[in-house]
């Protein structure tokens, strides 16, 4: 879900950035508030340790794929919502910076998409009130807990997913960058992130259970006394946010349904689709396209397809802006070719002159 | 698994190639910093059919890679990350966009086409940018850097600590996931029973780690912010090296140069 | 230099661990700590360092450790971990070196003239510029020694410090904390290092000092070390039962 610099324009690199900004800056005061300078080894830590366990397969049981990790509930569950951003930021600066993964101009976008989500909206949404919910409490204190961190855990995981998944949407659909219509695109991000989430969650539920059940006291907002729960939520309120839950997600699949008003524009995207999932080793039925619908395409494709009546029109004025832009682009490459030349021979030389003093 | 031995791989050879010493090695971290935001916001901001005034910024990579001796192969080596995704979002252009945009001795080029390419060639230069600038920039070099455009400190701190840590992890991970891999042939990856206890095991262990680090920093005294190593001094020259490259992208993404400088032979 | 007065100590749980503890360590002593697993060797060393809380009265060159003093009282106490991992932080062991001096407001000048004077003591210029990533484990040791003494501490506490090296790199260590004139405190398992570096020896028990005295008794003392979970050092224990 990393965003490329290429695919975001600057300007809505730079607004992203500002919402990043403004959400670390709180953060940050908040944190310092606490005098939790405590915190920063523990979040260096906790940053260092996420990033190498994105590196584990997790073997998704049942099929042969294998799951990962991103780490936005796993940090926010340990240390909070503000310390969890502001080491999903250091993260995914890592990431951009030494393995080019995202990059600097979208490290905003990344932040927003991936860390802002799954730390805040993450956090006061969904684990804040699930933690201290009523929820499970007959099951004893201990089932509840661990139930608990379950259910936020995924929830969390498939909600902050697909917020996220959705911003990539919009954000490339703002920049101009893909002439793939907005719908269309909606349609094959939130599936695959909805499956993405879900596995996402039960790793993130694994690891942090087995945390409360060794130290509770690491997990946040966890019930540590063993007694009752002091709820400052109750159950009906849950109950309200879930049905929020509920209802994001839900809206945001009943708009790709309406995103596809005509069928031209969906069928089409099903034939390019075809091309794309091969290319990135998806499965199809994520997404499923009727296959008739994408044969209509086809035809459609081939009447309004190449060389169209006016092909030739204008002919001479645009024959001469492509040559001369060729002709210059050519001598751009001999340029680079030049310096590559230039630069190696002066390495040589340089070489030469170490070696004989 | 293959992947984590090869990701402390990269992080060492990241660490020395930015140990090396050259005229871009020797430059202010913040100069650098700054001309490489400017270079990847004007390549990113080229209009998406500018495909020939797009092309006259591959000679500030060209020129930083041959001046700086960073190999180029390392570079590639790490496109295949960010290529596939872009990739994926351009290659649906020429699908949607088939308004022929030019003619290349007869044949019609569509609008998706070019702006397919032109999305792929920025996609490599912003990446080629960033990757030349923490080539020839070690990481402390960059946090000092951050510090003087007043990123604040507590950021800045955690991102070296972590950047620390990450290779003491890695390489504990790499342990576990060898130990795990002897003890359980032919498996992919982590089976699901020890889903949480894999990484929460490790997770325990960092956290008491975690405070025994802090604790050896506070018994030298130390109060939230780190010292960083000594940068080379912001002299005369790294500003103008700084102003004349912000100029010349100015310059190249107002005038299409190659078409300028193709009208001249044509 | 140390003192340590009834000073009890119990975990949350409950469980005590450091009981009415009472010894004093005068300076340019260098005694070894000494003790089963769980004695209380680590907890002293934290008490002494203000990391953990206490009951009783514990001084440090006349400094009661409070926390109004905790800084005064950690700059006259070096103390070396015993995973050098986690007190090598810092990219290059000249970094690393350079950062509690320039903490305690040295200028670079200072820190630096402080830092190339510990290595050459030590003989370890050629680290200077090394990655602590890429040295050994015997050069990543004598590097974090290093890194302490370059805070020019009062008294030096080691935990373990001869862990986990080959008996070359051993050997190297034990000659450098001879060197050291300051007072020593040296927390460990490996009683012949003990013997080679230490006059005096506290064995500790549950908690409580079981002996207090010259090293070279304590450790030939068979019956007493025997009762602690402990042996005769080697080079004292006579040839092996399988020779």
């Amino acid at each position: 879900m990393h965003m490329a610099d290429a695919l975001l324009a600057p300007a809505v690199a730079a607004t992203m950035y500002a919402a990043t900004g403004v959400a670390a800056g709180v953060s940050i005061k908040t944190l310092r508030k606490d005098e939790n300078t405590q915190k920063l080894p523990t979040m260096a830590v906790a940053s260092a340790l996420v990033f190498a366990g994105q590196m584990i397969n997790y073997t998704i049981p049942g099929t042969g794929s294998s799951g990962h990790l991103c780490g936005g509930m796993l940090l926010t569950g340990l240390l909070g919502p503000q310390a969890g951003f502001l080491s999903m930021i250091v993260i995914l600066a890592i990431q951009a910076l030494f393995f080019a993964d995202g990059g600097l101009l979208a490290l905003g976008a990344n932040c927003w998409n991936m860390a802002f989500y799954g730390c805040f909206v993450g956090y006061y949404l969904i684990w804040k009130p699930v933690m201290h919910s009523k929820l499970f409490g007959k099951s004893g204190a201990r089932t509840a807990g661990r139930l608990k961190i379950a259910l936020s855990s995924i929830l969390g995981c498939v909600l902050t997913l697909q917020l996220g998944a959705l911003s990539v949407v919009l954000e490339t659909s703002i920049s101009g960058i893909t002439e793939l219509p907005f719908g269309a695109f909606v349609a094959v991000m939130q599936p695959i992130h909805l499956a993405i989430g879900l596995v996402e969650g039960l790793i993130t539920s694994a690891v942090l259970i087995f945390v409360y059940e060794t130290r509770p006291e690491l997990i946040m907002d966890a019930d540590t006394s063993g007694d009752a729960v002091r709820s400052k939520c109750s159950l009906k309120t849950t109950l309200v946010i879930l049905a929020v839950v509920v209802a994001v997600v839900g809206g945001g699949l009943s708009l790709v349904a309406s995103g596809n008003p005509d069928g031209l524009e969906w069928s089409m995207f099903g034939n390019a689709e075809s091309g794309y999932s091969e290319n990135m080793g998806l499965d199809e039925e994520n997404y499923g396209v009727s296959s008739t619908a994408a044969d209509t395409a086809a035809s459609i494709q081939e009447k309004t397809a190449f060389l169209p009546d006016y092909a030739f029109a204008n002919s001479d004025s645009a024959a001469g802006t492509t040559v001369s832009g060729l002709v210059g682009s050519a001598i751009v490459a001999a340029l680079a070719a030049a310096i590559c030349f230039a630069g190696g021979f002066f390495r040589k030389k340089h070489k030469k002159a170490a070696a004989k003093a | 698994m293959n992947n984590i031995s090869a990701a402390s791989r990269e992080f060492r050879e990241m660490d020395e190639l930015s140990a090396q010493d050259s005229p871009i090695h020797r430059l202010h971290p913040l100069v650098k910093l700054l001309v490489t935001l400017a270079y990847i916001v004007c390549v990113v901001s080229f209009p998406k059919y500018q495909l020939s005034g797009l092309a006259v910024m591959v000679l500030y990579p060209v020129l930083v890679f041959q001046l700086s001796g960073i190999p180029v192969r390392t570079c590639f080596h790490k496109l295949r990350i960010v290529l596939p995704l872009v990739c994926a979002v351009g290659l649906l252009n020429p699908f949607f966009d088939r308004a022929p945009l030019l003619y290349v001795g007869g044949l019609a080029v569509s609008g998706g086409v070019v702006s397919m390419v032109t999305l792929m060639l920025k996609g490599v230069f912003s990446l080629m940018a960033s990757f030349l600038l923490i080539a020839t920039t070690s990481i402390d070099a960059l946090c000092a850097a951050l510090r003087k455009l007043h990123v604040p400190a507590l950021l800045v701190t955690l991102l070296l600590l972590t950047y620390r840590y990450i290779s003491v992890m890695i390489g504990e991970v790499a342990v576990m996931t060898d130990a795990y891999r002897l003890r359980a042939p032919g498996q992919k990856g982590i089976h699901i029973s020890v889903w949480g206890s894999f990484l929460g095991q490790l997770l325990l262990r960092s956290m008491d780690r975690a405070e025994e680090l802090y604790q050896s920093m506070q018994l030298r005294g130390f109060r939230g912010e780190f010292y960083y190593a000594d940068q080379p001094p912001c002299t005369a020259g790294a500003v103008a090296y700084g102003v004349v490259c912000a100029a010349l992208f100015v310059l190249a993404r107002l005038y299409d140069l190659p078409q300028l400088l193709g009208n001249l032979f044509v | 230099m140390i003192e340590f007065q009834n000073v009890s100590f119990s975990y949350e749980s409950g469980t005590p661990v450091l009981q009415n503890l009472c010894f004093s360590i005068g300076a340019g002593e260098a005694v070894g700590l000494i003790g089963a697993n769980g004695a209380g060797k680590s907890t002293i060393m934290k008490i002494l360092l203000g990391l953990l809380p206490c009951e009783g009265g514990v001084t440090v060159g006349g400094l009661a450790v409070k926390k109004q003093n905790l800084g005064e009282v950690r700059k006259k106490l070096g103390f070396v971990l015993q995973n050098s991992d986690n007190q090598m932080f810092m990219p290059t062991v000249y970094e690393d070196m350079m950062f509690a001096p320039r903490n305690y407001g040295l200028s670079k000048e200072e820190a630096e003239a402080r830092v190339d004077r510990v290595l050459s003591e030590l003989g370890l210029t050629e680290l200077k510029h090394r990655y602590n990533h890429k040295i050994s484990g015997g050069e990543k040791r004598m590097a974090a020694i290093a890194t302490i003494l370059a805070m020019e501490p009062e008294a030096i506490l080691m935990d373990e410090p001869s862990t986990a090296l080959d008996p070359v790199n051993r050997r190297t260590v034990i000659r450098a904390i001879n060197g050291l004139t300051m007072t020593k405190l040296i927390a460990s398992h490996d009683l012949d290092m003990i013997l080679d570096t230490c006059d005096r020896v506290i064995l500790l028990s549950h908690g409580q000092v079981a002996a207090d005295g010259p090293a070279g008794e304590i450790l030939r003392d068979k019956a007493l070390l025997e009762a602690n979970r402990m042996e005769l050092p080697f080079c004292l224990a006579g040839p092996s039962p399988r020779q």
